[in-house]
């Protein structure tokens, strides 16, 4: 109860970093008196939390039944063909990694994605192509 | 709407001024029950912990809201924090709880800086000593589940434990801790302050092939026709999704949307989390998207969920490609049961509902298709 809840610490390393490093996991085991096992047994569980280095930009798309039921796959398909690259990949140009995710809670304003964090509802082709070239210029977030 | 009703700390210094055990009736007089599907009571909760004496005991907050197709908790802790903090902390001070934790799922994260906002002017305006803390997941449905959660809070992998011993008995640090889901911790001040508060108004998180999906208060009982009214389907429906969890039931006329209903149709209302399904969808295909999920979801302990819903998967995806033999339609509803029947947690044993439900129903669409 002392210590600081592992999750947090590492939650905090996954959003300043876009992933967690393997001197990092080090590092958190070392401070937190935690086998690096039981650190990579969590990290590895957990589908926000990753240890390769990520795309600048995060997009998850939700592939619940209310999102599909509201066109989410012709949105897969799409982001597929515009971004040129496959679910749970990142581009070239490492600006965006794409996924699929467990349903994020819009059910009501679907289709919808969950981009950088933010939730994104009621999603056309249209209004994620726009999305997309606008991070595409838009400052780095991350490292 | 009822949840909506604030309670300005009121609530909190009613109960300072009463005995537990008086605090308690009233929530026992009320009959709120737990909302995050399980339906306990939640003042027969509270008491099992009440009179233990122990160095430490916790209060966790499950905001964990991952079933598909429900979105309440997002809209209380975006719309009614405030009430939910009081919830949090009428409980911790009735059970001399020093610590509480807000377990916020990774999805959520939007939410947390207002959330950590509100809970410091709370705890500054109620002058309490309780330290609540916020935590937040990183993307795992099981965490839903009351013994996933306290590992994952104490840094462990979130596999279920076997229950007993329950988190009332051994939760927290082995100390007694009580797992409440968002909507139970609102209800708590508003079902003690206010004597017009109905329990049997439930929050319908409705979503699906509608005009005018959204979160709705309906009686429990509701028809529903009513629904239909407000909610104004865009084509002929056939059938309503209650969640991941609590299969797939046939639309009929006249149909009360009652647990009891609900239960002899071998469904399972839940969370109130419901998706509607037109005449143009295949059954088959929210399956898919279900099965997909717990084949994510599953956390490995069990070999039949883990091996069985991966299993399950490549099955209906046969029969989705019409290369599948009668025989393995037999085998998938084998399969489901088997899982239900010898999973631990609550996830592997309701993992299959869906599909059992959907054979029953819709058996057609898996025989013709």
């Amino acid at each position: 109860m002392d210590n600081k809840i592992l999750l947090n610490i590492l939650n905090e390393i996954q959003d300043k970093e876009g992933y967690i490093s393997e001197k990092n996991l080090k590092k958190i085991s070392k401070e937190n008196q935690i086998p690096i096992s039981r650190i990579y047994s969590i990290i590895s569980f957990h589908s926000f939390l990753k240890l390769r280095k990520q795309g600048r930009n995060i997009i998850e798309l939700c592939g619940s039944p209310s999102c599909i039921l509201n066109k989410s796959r012709e949105l897969e398909l799409f982001l597929q063909n515009y971004l040129k690259i496959k679910i749970g990949q990142t581009t070239k140009d490492k600006k965006f990694s794409v996924y699929k995710t467990s349903c994020i809670g819009c059910c009501d304003e679907a289709p919808a994605a969950l981009i950088n964090g933010i939730p994104y509802t009621k999603l056309s082709e249209k209004r994620l192509k726009k999305i997309i070239e606008n991070l595409k210029n838009a400052n780095p977030k991350r490292n | 709407m009822q949840i909506l009703r604030e309670t300005n700390l009121e609530a909190l210094n009613l109960v300072k001024k009463m005995k537990p055990s008086q605090v308690l009736k009233i929530l026992e007089t009320k009959t709120l029950t737990g909302r995050g599907g399980g339906e306990f009571p939640t003042a027969k909760k509270i008491k099992t912990i009440l009179n233990k004496k122990t160095k430490n005991k916790y209060v966790v907050c499950n905001a964990d809201e991952g079933e598909p197709g429900t979105f309440k908790d997002k809209f209380i802790l975006k719309n009614n924090p405030r009430t939910l903090i009081e919830g949090i902390l009428i409980v911790s001070y009735l059970i001399k709880a020093k610590s509480a934790f807000i377990y916020l799922r990774k999805e959520y994260d939007y939410l947390r800086k207002d959330l950590e906002k509100q809970i410091q002017d709370i705890l500054k305006k109620s002058e309490s000593d309780i330290n609540i803390t916020i935590i937040t997941g990183a993307g795992s449905y099981i965490c839903g589940e009351e013994t996933a959660i306290l590992k994952s809070i104490m840094g462990y992998r979130p596999n279920p434990s076997y229950k007993p011993p329950y988190p009332s008995e051994k939760g927290l640090w082995d100390c007694p801790t009580i797992v409440n889901n968002v909507e139970t911790l609102t209800c708590i001040p508003q079902a003690i302050l206010y004597g017009d508060w109905d329990p049997e108004i439930r929050l319908f998180s409705i979503s699906g092939e509608v005009k005018h999906p959204g979160l709705y208060e309906f009686q429990k009982a509701v028809k529903l026709n009513t629904i239909l009214d407000i909610v104004k389907p865009e084509l002929k429906l056939k059938a309503i999704c209650f969640g991941s969890s609590g299969g797939i039931l046939k639309i009929k006329d006249n149909l009360k949307l009652d647990e009891k209903t609900i239960k002899e149709k071998k469904c399972n209302i839940g969370t109130y989390g419901i998706i509607f399904i037109s005449n143009k969808t295949k059954i088959l295909d929210i399956n898919l998207s279900l099965a997909k999920f717990y084949t994510f979801e599953s956390c490995g302990k069990c070999t039949p969920c883990r091996e069985g819903t991966l299993r399950l998967l490549n099955l209906l995806k046969k029969i989705r490609n019409r290369k599948a033999t009668q025989g393995e339609i037999k085998e998938i509803k084998e399969l489901s049961e088997h899982i239900q029947k010898t999973s631990l947690c609550g996830l592997g044993q309701s993992c299959t509902n869906h599909i059992l439900t959907a054979l029953e129903n819709f058996k057609e669409e898996y025989y013709n298709d």
